[in-house]
């Protein structure tokens, strides 16, 4: 079973491969046998597809939508959990940044301006180092970063699996072709507790909107898990298409 | 419209919520930090005031935007525009200085207000400055400003909220027509909110 499963990833490989970009992998190479479970080899039954329908002319609706989808598919069980860290840093700094300004304005409010100056000014310079500290840790340490999962799985040990994907709308150079969502993928493997590397695999992808979205804007969700999880399985097995 | 939102929020989780409305709250934070900021660079209670009265014309109109600052070395001269306040008043008024006496430190202030209080001055007024009195009059007003100063003989620099330094015309009908009105203040509000929350970035 799972090795007819393996060979229709392969063939979706080879399709896929015709419309990628660039791909490129590093060494080692993961062990086939090894290979815990690709998110294609994961058929889950039909479950309740909410319709996905989008503004077409909206390009952030768009990369939301793809975002969205990508997450959806890869946080199904016996694939990847996500891992929230990034999300919540930035609401961790976000909501505290808000308190303090609530707090400062209150203050305010209440006692007389000339006696709250000092304190006005303390809660303002903690507010804008939060902001600042905020947007910093968006823009440099998250960057484009859209999925963040991990998963274990016993084979003959404890496997451990981390893949990080970000996604952006990289600009067209022609004002007539299609933009195109363009997703970047790192995988590692590894076991021991993190001491001994299996694999890793680095892959890149971009396919133009107009593949996954019709006329209307309503999403082929099918079609796009199919790209998204041949892309997964190249980065697991750690070799270029 | 809202049932596919509702459905939207349910599907993407908690976390989504919780951004969704860090982002609502946060345009607020920032709004009110802008104004606190202002208010501490310019040392002015009230940085940007609206004018309600006519007692300015043709100088200032009412509906005009007016912006303060209260510099703490600042000694007023006559022709100056000022926004004072009078303890007890709920209104600042904008009018122009007409009389200035400078008050060195030295002397106690309160031998020339006449001021029904007895208590002893605060820590932190009038201690690095000199005090001044100051008389005022709206420019379209026959008489001076002694009937508004509810007893005192003299404005004190504690009461400035701050000199006019500069000024955008009709801005502040939005301001006026809010407070005439609460539901549009609400329903400006509200539909900002439901912006912010609905929008994804």
């Amino acid at each position: 079973m799972a090795r007819t499963k393996q060979a229709a990833a392969g063939s979706s490989n080879a399709n896929s491969s015709s419309v990628n970009g660039s791909q490129k992998a590093r060494s080692p190479s993961p062990d086939p046998s090894d290979r815990p479970l690709g998110p294609l080899a994961v058929t889950v039954p039909a479950y309740d597809r909410e319709v996905v329908k989008v503004n077409n002319a909206n390009l952030t609706e768009l990369k939301n939508a793809c975002d969205d989808a990508v997450k959806r598919f890869l946080s199904r069980p016996e694939l990847f959990k996500q891992i929230y860290t990034h999300t919540d840093v930035r609401l961790g700094l976000g909501w505290l940044s808000v308190f303090v300004a609530a707090g400062t304005a209150f203050y305010g409010y209440k006692i007389d301006f000339e006696q709250s100056k000092p304190v006005v000014t303390v809660g303002l310079i903690l507010y804008i180092i939060l902001t600042v500290l905020s947007t910093l840790y968006a823009y440099f340490v998250e960057g484009d970063t859209i999925f963040v999962g991990k998963r274990k799985t016993f084979s003959k040990r404890i496997i451990t699996e981390r893949i990080t994907l970000s996604s952006s709308t990289p600009p067209t150079p022609k004002v007539s072709s299609c933009p195109s969502y363009s997703v970047s993928l790192h995988y590692v493997r590894s076991t021991n507790g993190g001491k001994t590397l299996l694999g890793r695999g680095r892959t890149k992808g971009a396919a133009p909107y107009n593949k996954f979205f019709d006329a209307n804007g309503v999403m082929d969700q099918p079609a796009f898990e199919k790209w998204v999880g041949g892309l997964v399985e190249t980065a697991m097995d750690g070799k270029a298409a | 419209m809202f049932t596919e939102e509702l459905k939207a929020f349910r599907r993407l989780g908690f976390r989504h919520v919780l951004l969704q409305v860090l982002n609502f709250a946060s345009v607020i934070a920032s709004g009110l930090m802008i104004w606190k900021g202002l208010g501490i660079v310019t040392n002015s209670e009230s940085p940007i005031v609206v004018v309600l009265s006519g007692s300015m014309e043709p100088a200032f109109y009412r509906g005009d935007l007016l912006f303060l600052t209260n510099p703490s070395s600042e000694q007023y001269k006559t022709g100056d525009i000022t926004v004072y306040k009078i303890p007890g008043a709920e209104i600042p008024i904008v009018h122009r200085v007409m009389e200035t006496h400078d008050v060195p430190k030295s002397i106690d202030i309160r031998k020339y207000t006449k001021s029904k209080s007895k208590s002893k001055p605060q820590p932190g007024e009038d201690s690095k400055q000199d005090n001044q009195l100051l008389l005022t009059k709206g420019d379209n007003n026959y008489v001076d400003d002694i009937e508004l100063y509810q007893g005192l003989e003299w404005l004190e620099k504690k009461h400035i909220v701050g000199k006019v330094r500069g000024f955008l015309p009709y801005v502040g009908y939005v301001t006026i027509a809010m407070n005439d009105c609460p539901q549009l203040k609400y329903a400006l509000l509200g539909g900002l909110g439901l912006l912010a929350l609905i929008q994804r970035e």
